[in-house]
């Protein structure tokens, strides 16, 4: 196991960021670090990193003890959601830079700031300043930057935050094929569900300072622990007492199957091929469903229309929490 | 730009054609006078000396004040602006009752060298300290990171990646503390005593040939001053740009 963090535990005054965490990271997968802001998640990167200090618990990468090294020690590469550029330095420069402090060849150097300009698409610039990049661009410098000095983890604190959209979905394939390529132990940080869920092999949910779940997109999605997971990977609605997904729902015109609950459309959106609708149930609960188009005009449903909803057969439920998001 | 003409270059042509009216001879006698090129000297070294403690204690005077939190810093930060605020003669006053004869701490420098260099030190202070506070304020900590992340030692650190950041403003703090401490008149004509050979600088000469009414030698003398000022604005141009592209 490549890194292993047990009993962290860390306070910024009166703020508890890490509550008594225990992960394990898997060697050479892509792991997604997921949760709110404020989770408590860039914390623990930085703790792995050795940029912040535990107050207890221990890290170890790839079998070393690390809680006591320095960040320098610890061969780790860190991409930073700001790029953190080196804004005097060349691309070349800023790629070189791990390498030059190792006291590397110059020839080797050279060479292997070449190869990596290549992987991440930026050979063109290698003598350009990073001001003259765009951000994904610049991003993708700091991403050869960390992997220069072959480090044993690759750590990335939010590395897609401060893009634009469409950047920001073409970095995340990228990331991932990169990853295919390279094999580097990889964590990375993200408040955005559906880039863990696209780009990741496992992801920790992170929520106020918990771990609160650990397992691949498709075994947290079909059975979160908890109703915080469950709401955090996708929309939720409840039916019942019961959590579940609104597109889980079956909706009928007439009372069909036994347990449905009768209640009536009170708003109905198009969007595309799916159909949301708000029902009002007779028990008062507020449910939303999604249906295919199809599905609602064979039904003929408008606002107002009475249906009843079942949870559909293999639905992943979960029972409902006082507190719910 | 006729704006800054007017305000800067015309009274700057002024002076030099005031220095070559009075013709070739009368420049070089003026300039080669025992009397006016020992102040020059004087001056000249005294305010490159003092630039050179200044580069040294001014980015480490705002490194504290950035970094660092302690008890009485804002304090500390209005201190700083002293001497940009306090009227120079009034500088000079207090150093005079401070390090002149009957010095209440024992340090009596009136009439001599050191009080030259003292009083330029006094005026010059706030220069790289202000110059330099903001760019340090702006720097993003992620770089520092990053640069401790790839293995930098804090001191490889702060040589190749912070350092570099504040070198243009450490040069345009010492090009300003260097200009100051050449012009320089009220805070030190108290305590140096304006001794010929000595102690008198050059802002002194050039208001003694006035006085004389030798506005020719005046002018010739702060000819002089321009062209060297110019000098070191141009070569400390050229030395941040050297830094700045070693990286």
């Amino acid at each position: 196991m490549s890194i292993e963090v047990s009993g962290l535990n860390k306070k910024f005054g009166d703020f508890v960021a890490l509550d008594d965490v225990n992960v394990t990271i898997p060697t050479g997968q892509l792991t997604a670090l997921l949760g709110p802001s404020g989770g408590g998640k860039s914390t623990l990167l930085r703790i792995i990193a050795g940029l912040e200090k535990a107050d207890t618990g221990s890290v170890s990468i790839e079998g070393v003890e690390a809680t006591h090294l320095p960040a320098q020690k610890r061969n780790v590469g860190f991409v930073f959601q700001h790029y953190a550029v080196f804004k005097h330095m060349t691309v070349a420069k800023n790629v070189a830079f791990g390498l030059e402090i190792r006291k590397r060849p110059k020839d080797e150097i050279e060479h292997r700031v070449q190869e990596l300009l290549k992987l991440v698409h930026l050979s063109q610039f290698a003598h350009r300043l990073p001001s003259q990049l765009s951000g994904g661009q610049r991003q993708r410098m700091a991403l050869a930057r960390a992997l220069a000095v072959e480090p044993s983890v690759l750590l990335l604190d939010e590395p897609f935050g401060a893009l634009d959209a469409k950047v920001r979905k073409e970095l995340r394939d990228w990331l991932r094929r990169l990853h295919d390529d390279v094999h580097v132990t990889t964590v990375f940080v993200t408040h955005d569900q559906e880039e863990a869920m696209e780009v990741a092999d496992e992801i920790v949910v992170i929520n106020e300072g918990r771990v609160e779940q650990v397992g691949s997109p498709d075994q947290l999605y079909d059975e979160p622990a908890n109703d915080f997971v469950m709401s955090f990977l996708g929309e939720v609605t409840h039916l019942g007492g019961i959590s579940l997904r609104p597109h889980d729902i079956e909706l009928e015109a007439s009372p069909q199957l036994a347990g449905s609950v009768e209640g009536t459309v009170s708003r109905m959106v198009r969007i595309g091929f799916e159909v949301r609708l708000t029902v009002l149930t007779v028990d008062g609960d507020e449910v939303s469903v999604v249906v295919t188009r199809a599905h609602a005009r064979s039904h003929g449903l408008q606002e107002g229309s009475t249906v009843w909803l079942t949870p559909a057969a293999g639905a992943t439920v979960v029972p409902r929490m006082a507190a719910a998001v | 730009m006729i704006w800054f003409s007017a305000l800067v270059l015309i009274p700057l042509a002024a002076v030099v054609v005031t220095a070559i009216d009075g013709g070739w001879d009368v420049f070089w006698a003026t300039i080669t006078n025992g009397q006016t090129a020992a102040a020059i000297r004087l001056t000249v070294f005294t305010a490159a000396g003092v630039t050179a403690v200044n580069v040294v204690m001014g980015p480490l005077i705002a490194w504290v004040l950035v970094r660092d939190r302690f008890w009485g810093k804002s304090v500390l930060e209005v201190l700083i602006d002293i001497p940009f605020a306090l009227p120079t003669i009034v500088a000079g006053l207090v150093l005079l009752s401070l390090y002149g004869t009957g010095s209440p701490i024992g340090i009596d420098i009136a009439n001599q060298r050191p009080a030259v260099f003292l009083a330029f030190l006094f005026v010059t202070l706030p220069f790289v300290v202000r110059m330099v506070q903001p760019v340090l304020e702006e720097l993003d900590r992620d770089v520092e990171e990053a640069a401790a992340s790839l293995g930098a030692s804090r001191f490889t650190t702060f040589r190749r990646i912070i350092l570099p950041s504040l070198t243009p403003a450490i040069t345009a703090g010492a090009a300003l503390s260097f200009a100051r401490g050449v012009s320089e008149y009220g805070s030190l004509v108290l305590l140096s005593g304006n001794l010929p050979f000595k102690t008198e600088v050059t802002s002194v000469r050039i208001l003694s040939s006035i006085e004389n009414d030798n506005v020719a030698a005046a002018a010739a003398v702060a000819t002089v001053l321009l062209a060297i000022s110019l000098a070191v604005i141009v070569v400390l141009d050229l030395i941040q740009r050297r830094v700045a592209a070693r990286g």
